[in-house]
């Protein structure tokens, strides 16, 4: 018998609004729709009433996990409209809090997976190890979230020595940790059986349906705009392009183990080369830059992938477009054909294994 | 830093772009769109290349062309936002239903980017009360 089961926009699974509707017969998912939007703040239209330094404030709050992402996302667009040069320091401080907001959310998002499964001893030991990654992003920037380490042209705040080998100290710890976990996540049969073969998307269908980020990657599409389009300094980095081949929810969660390896390498490698100099080119307090009436649109690998941000200058000190668009909104396309075929109960699992930022799609 | 470079293109040529690049493999990034003062509509096209974006700009136009049927879900949610937004228009696109803005938004209207301020103020206003 054929019945329409929905799913949202409010759901124990779901951390955040969107909403599903499966079509099922019996307990297997032969269709599925989805809808957005139940979260637009109008940020975008907020946008084109505020000044530059206004919005860079208030894009940072588009995300609560990713919120980093977002203002060095929108400074690199501005300051590619206006020509802006960043000092080398400031791009390395950039790079140092985007990796290690890339570990907190990838940390984040293997505790609710692994919760998902059933596996709620790992789920504790990863948010523990999160812990640790958060403790250093405040002793940094004084926040665990929303950081404002970012102003046009730099970074707002410099790192201290004593913050440098505190940090350095704490990627030791996780990286020990880090290998263990993906050891177990690797040979464990709970994890196994409750991911492999689930919710798969081929490379053909990621490919096709433009999925961005780990979720690609997990799908063995070898795309990641740190290496394909370097922006900032990653050129001076060396680390790997993580791609798993099984295309399943294990795929997804094994991808998201070797990327925070990756990032932890990267961390380490610019706390060690961190060049002397200047943060910024304006001091301790941000002044509104001139920027000329222009477009610029700027691609960032953002912790859930691709994140982009066009914007359009109106030459006086305010944005005409301010155009967001998430890796979520990328992503979440991919939903119904991983959810095709598999059983209800999975259904929770699969829409979360693309780690989605509903909220930060919605802006 | 990521390039960016603007170029103008024809609406006939939206379609032809898009399977030329679809064939070479090249991934459509985004789809954007802009009013300007005068009500003037700025369609872009944002595809990626190894040092940033190209971005294939139609001005002028507000009933464009659906590359849906080429891009799949990578044009139509872009192409269905921008609907929702603004009064831009891509034939063929399924707009039996919302995808992004809540069915009552603005009398049913939605197009968010092109009211104003004020009567978006005056529209809350009316909703509260």
């Amino acid at each position: 018998m054929s019945y329409i089961v929905p799913i949202g926009p409010y759901h124990p699974a779901l951390e955040e609004p969107v909403h599903a509707r499966l079509y099922v017969e019996g307990e297997v998912i032969k269709e599925a729709k989805v809808f957005i939007g139940y979260n637009h703040r109008g940020i975008e239209k907020l946008a084109t009433q505020k000044n530059i330094i206004q919005t860079l404030v208030m894009v940072e709050r588009v995300c609560g996990i990713c919120s980093h992402s977002h203002a060095w996302t929108y400074a690199m667009a501005v300051e590619g409209c206006a020509g802006i040069e960043v000092p080398k320091r400031g791009e390395y401080i950039r790079v140092i809090v985007g990796e290690l907001e890339r570990l907190h959310s990838h940390y984040l998002w293997l505790g609710i997976a692994l919760h998902l499964i059933g596996h709620d001893s790992l789920f504790m030991h990863t948010w523990d190890d999160r812990e640790a990654i958060m403790d250093i992003l405040e002793e940094i920037s004084g926040n665990r979230v929303n950081y404002g380490m970012i102003t046009i042209g730099g970074a707002r705040r410099d790192i201290s020595d004593e913050t440098r080998r505190n940090t350095l100290a704490m990627l030791d710890k996780i990286e020990e940790s880090i290998l263990r976990i993906r050891d177990m996540l690797l040979t464990d049969k709970t994890v196994a059986l409750r991911t492999q073969g689930v919710g798969v998307l081929t490379t053909e269908d990621a490919i096709r349906i433009g999925a961005n980020g780990p979720h690609a990657r997990a799908s063995n599409v070898p795309i990641d705009v740190r290496k394909d389009s370097p922006y900032s300094c990653y050129e001076d980095f060396e680390f790997e392009k993580a791609v798993f081949p099984t295309c399943d929810v294990f795929s997804r969660v094994v991808i998201r183990v070797l990327e925070s390896v990756e990032s932890i390498k990267i961390v380490r490698q610019a706390l060690e080369n961190l060049p002397a100099g200047k943060i910024n080119n304006d001091g301790a307090v941000p002044k509104l830059p001139k920027v000329p009436v222009a477009e610029y649109m700027v691609r960032y690998e953002a912790p859930r992938g691709q994140l982009t941000y066009k914007v359009v200058t109106d030459g006086k000190v305010g944005n005409k477009r301010v155009s967001i668009h998430v890796p979520t909104f990328r992503n979440a396309p991919t939903i119904p054909t991983m959810l095709r075929e598999n059983s209800v109960a999975d259904a929770g699992l699969i829409i979360a294994s693309i780690d989605p930022c509903f909220s930060c799609m919605d802006r | 830093m990521q390039e960016y470079n603007k170029i103008t293109i024809t609406k006939e040529e939206i379609v032809p772009l898009a399977e030329k690049m679809r064939a070479e493999g090249v991934t459509l990034a985004m789809i954007h769109a802009f009013k300007e003062d005068d009500g003037t509509a700025n369609v872009s096209y944002e595809y990626q290349t190894a040092k940033g974006v190209d971005s294939y700009t139609v001005t002028g136009e507000n009933v464009l062309p659906s590359i849906s049927g080429i891009y799949d879900l990578a044009a139509e949610w872009p192409e269905r936002e921008i609907m929702e937004l603004m009064d831009i228009t891509f034939e063929g696109v399924d707009t039996s239903e919302r995808l992004f803005l809540p069915e009552s938004m603005l009398s049913e209207q939605g197009q968010i980017l092109i009211t104003s301020m004020d009567d978006l103020i005056e529209k809350k206003k009316g909703d509260k009360e």
